[in-house]
Parts: C-alpha cells; sequence; structure tokens
C-alpha cells in the first residue's frame, strides 16, 4: 500500500515533506518521472521513494545506473520534450560527477535555444553525522556561479514540501538542496493548498530584531535561531532572514533589514572562500555600506574538506555558541 | 548486372540530390571564410553519403542531434526538395513521413544562423551548428551540439526516453566522431540507452583524425562498432561512402528502435577531407598518401559515378543538378547577408518564466 500523504497543515518531519511533494506532485502531473540510484524497490537511500515503485510502476520510478553524467543529460533530453525528470543524487556530493552535463548543457539551454529544461535535481547534503569528505558537503555555491539554474535550500518542512512542488513544476533546471540532518530532526507544520508554479526570490524574516540582522539557510537557519534566543536574553536583538532560495536572490529583504539594524552577518555551513556569504557580502557592500556601523561577518566552515569523526566536524560546523560569540563582538564594534 | 528497379534509382537520386546540395552549402561557406565573410568555419565535405542517407531512415516526430559536419542530415531533414528545388529529383514514394513548414523559408534562416544574423535561429547567440530547432507542429526536433564533444550524446538518449516516456514509437538519431567515443558520456549514455531499451541509434562518423589525433593515439580495439557487444547492443561498421549501405543499415536500426528492441551503434567509415576548421592546419599532419586514398573515395564522386554507371544520370544531368543547387545556395545565402544583424540592446533571458 502506498503511503498516504500527511493530511493539510499538519506538523510533519523534513524528510515526510520532501517525500509527500514528490508523491503528491507524481499524482497531480503523470509526465512527471524519477530518476536515480536506488530509488525503486529500495527506495532510495533515505527511503524517501519507500512505496513509490508500487504506486507509480518502473516505467515512471527508474533506478539509474551509476552515472550521473549519464543520467542529467538523459534528463536534459527528455525535459526538452515534454517529460519532468526528477532525479535524485544519492548524495549532493556525487554531483560533481555530472558537473558538465548540468552547468554546460542543462543551464545553458534556456539562453543558447529558448528552449526550456524544466528538471530538478534532489541533492541531499550537508554535515553533522561524520559522514566525511564525500557525504557531507554544501556544494551551492558551484551552481549559483552558473547562470541558468535556480537554487534552492529549505530549512523547514513548509518550505521543503512547497518548494520542491515549485521546482517540479518551474520551467527551469532547479538545484534543490535538501539537508539531510533535518531529515528527522526538523519537524513542522506544511501547507498543502499554497503550491507555486515558479520558484521566486523569497525570505523568510523569522525574527524581527533591531541590533543585528543575520542570513542563513539549510541547517545553519535552526543554529542561527537558537543562537538569537540565547541573544535575545541578554539584551542583544537579532533580525534572523532566513533563505530558502538562493538563486533568484531576494536581495530586497536583506537590504531593508542591514539598512535598520545597520549590521549584518551570514552564516553558512559551507566553506567560506568564495561561498555564498561572499556575494551576499558583496551586495551589501556595494549598496548599502554607508548604512554599515560594523564590517559585514560571515560565519561559516573554515577552507577544508569535511573530516571524518564527529569530533573533528563539529569544530568545523559553525556552532550556536560560536554565533552567539561572534555576534556579540559583532554588537560591540 | 541485375537490372535494378525504379524504386532503387529513384531514391539514390534523391539522395544524390540532398548530397550535392550539402556539398554546394559547404563550398559556399568555405569559400567565405576565406574571404573573410565568415569568422570560422567547419566543413561537412565529404560526410554526405552517410549523414544524407543516415537521416533518409528517420522521419518527421524522430529526433535529430548533429555536430559540425552533418549539413548533409540537416538538410535532408528540414527541406523538402522538391520545393526547393522542383524537378531536380523525381517523387519517390517511401512513405516515409516528412517534416512539414515552408522549406525554402527554414533554409534562408539556415543560412541566417550560419552568418550570425538577426533571424538565424539563436539570433547571433550561437554560432553555426550550436542551435535547436523545434518546430513541434512540423514533426521536427533538431537539437545542436555543444562544442563538448561527446555531451550530446546523453541528451539525445533523453529524446528517446521522452519518446518512451509517451509511448509513441519515434527514434533518436545522434551523430558523433570517432574522438567522442572516448569520452565517459559515450559509455554513460550507451549503457543507459540498452538497459532501458531507448529507441535510439547513435552513429559515429569515423574519419580516422580527431583534430590531430589519428585513431592509433584514440582506441586500441579493432573498430569501434565491437563496442557495442560491450553494451549489449548491435555494432555494425559500415562503409560511411555508401549512401546506399549506409541507408540499409540506418533502415534495419530504426526498424528495431521503433519496435523497442532499443539503440543500435553504427560506425560508418569516412575519409578526412578536410581540417578540423577551416582555421588550423590539422590536415598537414595527414600523409599525403592517405590524404589521396581519402579523395579517391570521395562520397560524391563515388555517387555520381554510380548513377553513370547505372545509367541514371548523364554527365550533363549531374552538371545541371550542381549548378541548380549552387545557384540555390548562393541566391539564399546573398539574401540572408542583406539580413538584419542582431540587436545589441534585444535582452535575453537566463531563466525561462
Amino acid at each position: 500500500m502506498p503511503t498516504e500523504s500527511s493530511t493539510d497543515q499538519s506538523e510533519i518531519l523534513y524528510i515526510d515533506a520532501i517525500s509527500d511533494a514528490l508523491r503528491d506532485e507524481m499524482r497531480a502531473d503523470p509526465s512527471v518521472v524519477l530518476m536515480g540510484q536506488d530509488i525503486a524497490d529500495h527506495g532510495g537511500a533515505f527511503k524517501i521513494t519507500r512505496g513509490f515503485l508500487d504506486e507509480f510502476g518502473d516505467q515512471r520510478i527508474r533506478n539509474t545506473p551509476i552515472a550521473e553524467s549519464g543520467t542529467i543529460g538523459i534528463a536534459t533530453g527528455a525535459a526538452m520534450l515534454g517529460t519532468k525528470p526528477v532525479i535524485e543524487m544519492q548524495f549532493a556530493d556525487f554531483i560533481s560527477c555530472g558537473f558538465n552535463q548540468l552547468v554546460n548543457v542543462a543551464a545553458k539551454m534556456f539562453w543558447r535555444t529558448e528552449h526550456p529544461v524544466p528538471m530538478v535535481i534532489r541533492l541531499p547534503g550537508g554535515g553533522g553525522m561524520g559522514a566525511g569528505a564525500f557525504h557531507s558537503q554544501n556544494i551551492e555555491a558551484w551552481f549559483l556561479h552558473t547562470p541558468g539554474l535556480k537554487v534552492v535550500t529549505p530549512s523547514f518542512s513548509g518550505d521543503a514540501y512547497r518548494l520542491l512542488r515549485a521546482a517540479i513544476r518551474d520551467p527551469n533546471p532547479v538545484l534543490y538542496f535538501e539537508h539531510k540532518f533535518l531529515y528527522r530532526r526538523e519537524r513542522s507544520a506544511i501547507d498543502k493548498n499554497t503550491t507555486p508554479d515558479r520558484i521566486e526570490a523569497e525570505s523568510n524574516v523569522l525574527r524581527s530584531g533591531t541590533d543585528i540582522t543575520v542570513i542563513s539557510w539549510g541547517w545553519m537557519t535552526h543554529r542561527t535561531l537558537e543562537a538569537a534566543s540565547t541573544l535575545a536574553e541578554e539584551g542583544i536583538e537579532i533580525e534572523v532572514i532566513d533563505l530558502p532560495v538562493l538563486c533568484p536572490l531576494d536581495i530586497t529583504t536583506i537590504l531593508e533589514s542591514v539598512e535598520r539594524t545597520s549590521r549584518v552577518a551570514i552564516i553558512h555551513e559551507a566553506t567560506s572562500t568564495g561561498g555564498f556569504g561572499a556575494e551576499i557580502a558583496a551586495q551589501i557592500c556595494q549598496d548599502a555600506i554607508w548604512t554599515l556601523d560594523a564590517p559585514v561577518l560571515r560565519i561559516t566552515y573554515p577552507d577544508s574538506p569535511p573530516p571524518y569523526h564527529k569530533d573533528l566536524e563539529a569544530t568545523r560546523i559553525p556552532s550556536a555558541e560560536r554565533i552567539c560569540s561572534e555576534l556579540r563582538q559583532l554588537k560591540q564594534q | 548486372m541485375r537490372e535494378l528497379d525504379a524504386s532503387v534509382h529513384d531514391s539514390l537520386r534523391e539522395m544524390h540530390g540532398y548530397m550535392r546540395l550539402a556539398r554546394e552549402w559547404d563550398l559556399r561557406f568555405e569559400k567565405m571564410f576565406r574571404t573573410g565573410a565568415l569568422s570560422k568555419w567547419y566543413s561537412s565535405v565529404g560526410n554526405e553519403a552517410t549523414t544524407v542517407a543516415a537521416a533518409c531512415a528517420i522521419e518527421a516526430g524522430d529526433s535529430l542531434l548533429t555536430l559540425h559536419r552533418d549539413s548533409g542530415a540537416i538538410l535532408r531533414h528540414y527541406l523538402d526538395i522538391h520545393e526547393i528545388l522542383p524537378g531536380l529529383v523525381p517523387q519517390t514514394s517511401s512513405g516515409r513521413k516528412s517534416v512539414g513548414g515552408d522549406s525554402r523559408q527554414r533554409f534562408l534562416r539556415l543560412a541566417c544562423q550560419m552568418l550570425g544574423r538577426k533571424h538565424g535561429f539563436s539570433a547571433g547567440h550561437e554560432r553555426s551548428y550550436h542551435y535547436n530547432l523545434i518546430e513541434e507542429q512540423h514533426g521536427l526536433i533538431h537539437i545542436g551540439m555543444i562544442s563538448h564533444l561527446g555531451s550530446m550524446i546523453p541528451v539525445a538518449a533523453g529524446t528517446a526516453f521522452a519518446f518512451q516516456q509517451q509511448g509513441n514509437h519515434q527514434v533518436a538519431l545522434n551523430f558523433i566522431g570517432e574522438g567522442a567515443t572516448s569520452t565517459g558520456d559515450f559509455h554513460e549514455a550507451l549503457n543507459i540507452a540498452s538497459v532501458w531499451k531507448l529507441p535510439f541509434i547513435l552513429v559515429i562518423e569515423n574519419n580516422r583524425w580527431a583534430f590531430s589525433t589519428p585513431t592509433s593515439q584514440q582506441y586500441a580495439c579493432q573498430q569501434l562498432a565491437d563496442r557495442g557487444q560491450g553494451y549489449g547492443i548491435p555494432g555494425v561498421q559500415v562503409d560511411g561512402n555508401d549512401p546506399e549501405a549506409v541507408f540499409t543499415v540506418m533502415s534495419s536500426a530504426v526498424d528495431r528502435a521503433r519496435s523497442g528492441e532499443g539503440p543500435t551503434l553504427i560506425e560508418a567509415m569516412l575519409g578526412r577531407h578536410r581540417g578540423h576548421s577551416e582555421a588550423d592546419d590539422s590536415l598537414d599532419l595527414v600523409p599525403a598518401d592517405e590524404q589521396d586514398g581519402y579523395s579517391s573515395q570521395d562520397p560524391l564522386d563515388l555517387v555520381e559515378k554510380k548513377l553513370v554507371d547505372r545509367s541514371t544520370l548523364s554527365v550533363s544531368d549531374l552538371a545541371e543538378i550542381r549548378n541548380r543547387c549552387a545557384s540555390l545556395v548562393m541566391v539564399l545565402v546573398d539574401e540572408a547577408m542583406s539580413m538584419p544583424q542582431p540587436d545589441p540592446d534585444l535582452p535575453r533571458r537566463i531563466h525561462a518564466d
């Protein structure tokens, strides 16, 4: 028996939100087809497509050989002719094997030819589980440097559901980064009645504050919220902006907030140099530098691959304590 | 010699008509390159038998994915030769569904595309054969190349995947050079296509030199067709200078694909007649006697000899066909030259709305 979708407005796990979004969109649109390694009988490495084979059959649930480049290329060709592929990368890290197909064929196709490529690549990424250098990376910046793609990084179940359905309906190649650490830890309400047709620039102002604007996405939004609660007890009011969509970027909300608070930090789990925080910092400096009372702060992973041991890994990922400490200093500058 | 029936004569005449048209097309642009009217040209000279014959085996609704050396396939697939050159070749009754639409207009736009004009298929944003032309209402699905050779093989297989998903009986035809068989995409795409039994035909135009690299430095197997066995699909080597042989092999591959049996790998053996592009000296590396061998096997000369030997056409008939093709190309390219340049102020969108 296929798993029934959760009822509207209920609180569900982030991983179930992803699964529900896939299932609901496949039910709504028969042209959607899933492709990925071990997604059929096995239900995927994280069991997100468990039961899908029974419900949708092997024409629409396609186990692929270990061939990321071939799979992305096939998805691109199919997407141009009316099929809507959703690819599951077993781990986000593995997309490097399909890099050329993505950045040169799929991403440039619309600009070159004005033929849309409506496809989604789901990318289970991020650290926190001691999974080592090839199962833990945060690689969104690789693709933000490539015009033609859209990049989604939901932090909450509701956004995970809504934006996955929107990504499938969007006529562009969309990279959907889902954070593995949040799969079974994040649980919140989802609204199944609001399912947009496009990925557009958006942000969530999760907490209003007057002292510092903090921008983050994915797992780091949760750590930022934790730090903001702690700092509120000390009288430091943080405005927390979560970015569930990195491309296109809602820079307007960021600039408006920065103009009010005059201090800003960007927190991401990805490595520092050339990370997307650098781009946001640059845009703030370009458009709002005279409103700032202190330099733009970035709190990130160091420029290092993820180490295996959890204790080693924990020293790299920005913790709530580290965030608190750096924000306290920023407040005093 | 056994008496050939009329349809064999007509079919070869038709293929020859398109081959000649493609040859004149290329010669015109080669000349323009030499006079500086064009910044770059990659020539299809010597590939016409393979490309025209292969395209004769597909029909409206099928997808075509090409490279620089495939003007023969493009012209064959885009144009109704009876419309643009009435009476040049006899009407054949193969039952093949041709793509619809206005052939002359499409031909003119193709010339505009080569010249980077506003009315080209990419409005000046992409060069020569790096464009798509998809006219669903006419059954025309043509997806062009990117510069990364081999990269379009999975995309071609992807069009075949869409056909399979949608439950129709269309097929995908993709041309590559022998150099692209060394890429990972060649392997990944053929493997998936075979496992999924995709209606996909991959034609290798083996002209034995990839830019300056001879086959001895490209692969160590005896023939590339043998690789088919490794994927569990038929791999067939064919004389790429013989359009009738190519057509026969292609027809079997298309039948196999349409009936759901999966892909076929075809290796068409060709000669190297030109440099990698017209702007480089890579042809100098091809030994003189090897080049002479290729010249003596020019597919257009061979097919014209065959037509004369079979008494299908006379030498003066051939001269007239050549003149008519050359004149049409001249007129169209001149017309394209007078068309507007792309407008630098026109925005080009990055994302589809």
